[in-house]
């Protein structure tokens, strides 16, 4: 089994995509090629893909689904002649809830069916947007998950339904959790405290609400 | 009334305050650096769509003439919904019992989408159709109308 894993990040090496694919290729014994839609044309990266058996697409949750640039990818795509290529996804967002990717996840679906390939599944983690910035203690279960899933990987050509089912929690947010976050955004707390501290950095807190393409409504 | 008009496919001449041709427009990719949230708040490290935004935050209604291209919407306009982030705050709200960005602006125009394409079966159109719905919801735009262009009529609009 001959497995490519393309990077769909904008960011490329540097962002929290980036970790998840390493942290999944450092439960694996022999690592996959990785290659970035960042980095390469759309074209090049559909073309060499046809020569690859299995396929995992690791992205960002972008507005709801992939960036575009990974659009621009699964458009140059044919359905393969063979039988026996298979396809799955990671998806990691900075919304919370993996219930936020549900809309991606049944395309992803439709359209490995589509391409005739074989759906391994989408593996999709909320609240990562900050990953790439937090001690790696606080990270620590996270990349035993996710090392667990590439070692698991590369046995079965699958992803561990257990460890799937971890990384997925928590689906949508309790009402009580939906209270108490708000009670936190409104006091400037929970993960209003990453954007305040990112803004500051960046001496851009007075600016945090300015509106450049206001027209006369606002 | 002021309409913008967004489209991706020919043959449809419905009058606009402002029109961005996608089939000639090839829109910048998002780098998701986070520029428009962190260092210069609202604005975008491309400039391609300055013009745009003023237009669309200054519109009563945005008619999209989409292409289906591979059972979704296209590279092309997905990357300029990606470059929507620049009009919500990176806060999050949690007041309707989900994650929503804050908008940045007081007010987004109405939206209509039309599209031409195939897809497989009933089930794909749907997947299209809801996220569709579950974007502009997001993006705290009133969007009613997802259709095919078969059911386009210039008396609709």
């Amino acid at each position: 089994m001959k497995t490519l894993i393309i990077n769909g990040s904008p960011k490329a090496k540097n962002g929290n995509t980036e970790i998840f694919i390493q942290e999944f290729m450092k439960g694996m014994k022999s690592p996959c090629e990785v290659r970035y839609a960042a980095r390469e044309s759309s074209q090049q990266i559909a073309e060499e893909l046809k020569q690859f058996d299995t396929l995992i697409v690791a992205m960002p949750l972008y507005i709801h689904a992939m960036p575009g640039i990974v659009m621009k990818i699964f458009e140059l795509m044919e359905p393969a002649s063979d039988e026996g290529k298979s396809m799955g996804f990671i998806v990691q967002s900075g919304f919370i809830e993996s219930g936020q990717s549900k809309y991606l996840e049944q395309y992803l679906s439709s359209l490995t069916e589509r391409l005739n390939y074989t759906y391994l599944g989408t593996v999709i983690k909320g609240g990562s947007a900050g990953v790439y910035m937090i001690p790696e203690n606080m990270n620590k279960k996270l990349f035993n998950q996710l090392q667990n899933l590439g070692g698991h990987f590369e046995l079965e050509s699958s992803f561990h339904p257990d460890v799937v089912k971890k990384l997925a929690s928590p689906q949508m947010l309790s009402k009580r959790k939906a209270r108490l976050f708000q009670l936190f955004y409104k006091v400037g707390l929970g993960d209003s405290i990453f954007w305040r501290m990112l803004l500051k950095k960046n001496q851009a807190w007075g600016k945090k609400f300015d509106r450049p393409f206001a027209d006369k409504r606002g | 009334m002021k309409r913008l008009v967004i489209t991706e496919y020919e043959g449809f001449n419905v009058p606009s305050d402002y029109n961005l041709d996608l089939t000639k427009t090839n829109i910048k990719d998002c780098t998701g650096c986070w520029s428009c949230w962190i260092k210069t708040p609202g604005r975008c490290i491309h400039k391609d769509l300055d013009t745009f935004y003023k237009a669309y935050l200054n519109a009563d209604k945005v008619i999209i003439f989409s292409r289906i291209s591979q059972g979704f919407v296209s590279g092309n306009l997905k990357s300029l919904f990606d470059r929507m982030l620049p009009l919500y705050l990176p806060f999050i709200t949690y007041k309707t019992g989900e994650s929503m960005h804050v908008p940045r602006y007081a007010k987004y125009p109405e939206v209509e989408v039309y599209y031409q394409g195939e897809f497989m079966n009933r089930n794909d159109q749907k997947i299209y159709e809801d996220y569709i719905h579950r974007t502009f919801y997001q993006f705290h735009n009133k969007c009613e109308v997802v259709k095919p262009i078969a059911e386009f009529t210039m008396e609709k609009i």
